[in-house]
This record gives C-alpha cells, sequence and structure tokens, in this order.
C-alpha cells in the first residue's frame, strides 16, 4: 500500500487511492475488509467505527455482486477529509450478467449499509455494476 | 423482504402511541412485526461457527430493546434504528463470545489480550479507543491488532457463496479459510491445497469445520461410516498439514 503519509494527532491520510483488484470469492473480501481498515484506522478511526466499516465493506460487495461468482472486483479506497470512502465496481459480461432479482437480499444489504455508513449509492448497467460508501470519523468530545 | 407490513408512517404513529401509552399488546404487535428483521439480520451472522438459533436470540432481544428504546420524534425509522442496534449487538455477541475457531496461537494470544484491553481504555478513555492506542496497551504492531479483529469477528461472507460454476461452492472449496483467518500467505497456501482435494474431501471438511458437524452427522450426510469420515478427514487435514509444510 503506497501514498500513506503522517499526518498530526496520529491521523495518517491517503495522498493518493489505494487500489485493489481480487475475484469475486467470498473467502478474498477479507483482503477488502483488512484494507479498508487499514485505512481507517490510519486515518483515526476508533475500533467501533472500523468494525462498521468493515461489515459496510462486506455488505457493498454483495451488493455489487449481484450473484455474480465471476470477475473482479475492483476496489478504491480514499480518505476525504474525516471520511473514508470505499468504492467497488464489477465488469460483467454477458454470461455471467448480474441478477437484480433478489430484491429481497438488496433490500436487506441497503438497509445494513443504511444504518452503517453516512452516505452509499449503487449503479449498474449492462457492462458495469458500482458501488460507493462514504464513512466520516466520529468525533468524540474530549473528558 | 417485508419486515413490517405496514408503512413507515404507520410504524411511526404506533410508535409514537406507544410511547403515549406504553400499552403491552402493542409493545408485543411492533415486535412481532419486525421479527423478520431480526432473523434476517442474524442470517447475515451466520457460517461464523455460532448456531443460528443463538444468533436469532441475540437478534430478537436486541430488537426488543430498540422498541422499547425508539424515539420516533427523532425522525429516523425504526427499521434504521433498529438495524443499527441489532448489528452492534451481533457484533458484541461475536467479540463476547471468547475464541472458538482455530487460528494461529500468536493471533489467538493477541485477540485475548486485545479484547480486554479494548473494555479498559473504553472506561479509560470514554469514548472506544482506536487500533494505535490499542496496539500501545498490548506491545503489538497496529497490523496485527487489525488482524487480530478481524480474525476475532469471525468473518463469512455468505452472500455470494453461489455455486461456483466449475468447482461447487467457493464456501466447499475453500473451507473454512475466512472463519480461522491465519494471514494472507497462510490462507493463499490452505485455499490452493483446498482446491487439490476432491470434492467429496473438500464438502466433509467444510460439513466438520464449517458447519460444526459431528463425524457421525457428516457420516449420515454423505452416506458413508464415522470411521469412513475419519480416515478421509485424518487423510485430507495430513494433506493440508503437507502442503503448509512444504510452503515453510
Amino acid at each position: 500500500m503506497t501514498g500513506l503519509h503522517r499526518g498530526s494527532s496520529d491521523v495518517r491520510t491517503l495522498s493518493e487511492p489505494v487500489q485493489l483488484s481480487i475475484p469475486v470469492q467470498s473467502d478474498l473480501i477479507l483482503l477488502a475488509r483488512l484494507t479498508a481498515a487499514t485505512v481507517a484506522s490510519r486515518a483515526g478511526f476508533d475500533v467501533e467505527q472500523i468494525d462498521d466499516l468493515r461489515l459496510a465493506v462486506d455488505e457493498l460487495c454483495v451488493l455489487v455482486a449481484c450473484g455474480s461468482s465471476s470477475g473482479r472486483f475492483n476496489l478504491t479506497f480514499a480518505t476525504n477529509g474525516d471520511a473514508v470512502e470505499v468504492i467497488c465496481a464489477l465488469d460483467v459480461s454477458e454470461e455471467d450478467g448480474a441478477s437484480t432479482d433478489d430484491h429481497g437480499e438488496r433490500e436487506l444489504s441497503v438497509r445494513i449499509l443504511d444504518a452503517l455508513v453516512d452516505e452509499h449509492g449503487e449503479e449498474y448497467d449492462d457492462k458495469r455494476q458500482r458501488g460507493w460508501l462514504r464513512k466520516r470519523k466520529v468525533r468524540h468530545e474530549a473528558l | 423482504m417485508t419486515p413490517s407490513l405496514r408503512d413507515p408512517q404507520q410504524v411511526r404513529r404506533s410508535f409514537m402511541e406507544y410511547a403515549d401509552s406504553g400499552d403491552a399488546p402493542l409493545r408485543n404487535q411492533l415486535v412481532e412485526e419486525h421479527l423478520g428483521l431480526a432473523h434476517q439480520l442474524a442470517r447475515r451472522f451466520t457460517n461464523r461457527g455460532e448456531p443460528y438459533e443463538d444468533l436469532v436470540q441475540v437478534a430478537s432481544m436486541s430488537l426488543v430493546k430498540s422498541v422499547d428504546r425508539f424515539e420516533p420524534d427523532r425522525g429516523v425509522e425504526f427499521s434504521t434504528f433498529a438495524t443499527r442496534t441489532i448489528i452492534g449487538e451481533l457484533k458484541r455477541h461475536f467479540r463476547d463470545k471468547g475464541w472458538a475457531i482455530r487460528a494461529p496461537r500468536r493471533i489467538q494470544e493477541l485477540y485475548l489480550a486485545v479484547r480486554p484491553a479494548i473494555e479498559t481504555l473504553t472506561q479509560e478513555l470514554g469514548r472506544p479507543p482506536t487500533v494505535v492506542e490499542i496496539a500501545d496497551s498490548v506491545g503489538a504492531t497496529e497490523e496485527s491488532v487489525l488482524e487480530s479483529l478481524e480474525a476475532g469477528q469471525r468473518y463469512r461472507t455468505a452472500s455470494i457463496d453461489a455455486p461456483d460454476r466449475q468447482h461447487g461452492s467457493i464456501a466447499v472449496r475453500l473451507g473454512q479459510v475466512d472463519a480461522g483467518f491465519a494471514g494472507t500467505d497462510d490462507f493463499m497456501v490452505l485455499a490452493l491445497s483446498m482446491a487439490d482435494l476432491p470434492e467429496r474431501e473438500q464438502n466433509i471438511i467444510k460439513l466438520r469445520f464449517v458447519d460444526g458437524l459431528t463425524q457421525s452427522e457428516i457420516a449420515a450426510q454423505v452416506g458413508l461410516s464415522q470411521m469412513h469420515v475419519s480416515r478421509l478427514l485424518a487423510t485430507s487435514l495430513a494433506h493440508l498439514r503437507a502442503a503448509f509444510t512444504e510452503d515453510s
């Protein structure tokens, strides 16, 4: 991971985004979770927020996969002010087109993302599925 | 998914009525109407070594708390509030449950130190600690703490475990690697070694270590004797162990 620099108060923001490309396999999503957790930790997020972000990244990948079991997730992790942003894109071929039929699962994913992050969105077309999320750092009052 | 059969406005009105009256039958009705949400969220946390029924119980108890604590005039939908509360409770359940998975000793030991450190630091600081603060407290690196926290939550993304066209489900191919997160290198070695095993052996390993079935239960499911299952497990594990030895 490159592009990290240490700022003030133990906050190390990203000077440029981190990109990760992984096959669509549930077992490999741990790499996305670990990357998100590392970026969030460097941005000064606390453990609860990092836990939320891990879950949210999981859910974002589920949402973007839309039932696809091949292809690659192309993930981008960035810091923007006091927020961590994650973009997940998946190129889809005709023979492995996404299934957007499972509205129940999608609705649950959206509901979970609503609860875990500040903003998120998804877009789909014939060739690409893409989702993004933004989670801002909670500022705690000093004791 | 239909967590509540009524529209959000109706739900909000019911909660306002409950806030005013404290009516027990209305409370029960609100809980019952949202039980579907508790079940669905519990399902998201399955395959991490905890029985689904236990997770439903945790989620349902949290739902009851959510109904009692929800303030309808805050402008947030109940389902959003309840989702946040239930997920928080499920995360705590896994964190507090102790160590029940196979992971490298250093990760187990570190997690056992990290867990109480989080509690202590939260008390001391009056907020959840950062990873740097935990690392300083337990004398470990930030990366190790992140790794132990990942393993501690026993993640398993079940929802994209659609059957792989060539090899059967990904979960079957890769067994419980994710749950027992053992570092990326170990993970890759194990993943490749699992792929070398015949499909039947992969399935037996999954049933034993992912689904937690006993050898007798597996025997009944796959139509073999318990002794045969035992032998296949021993052979398969020896194969995986050998892969690690070769790698190191």
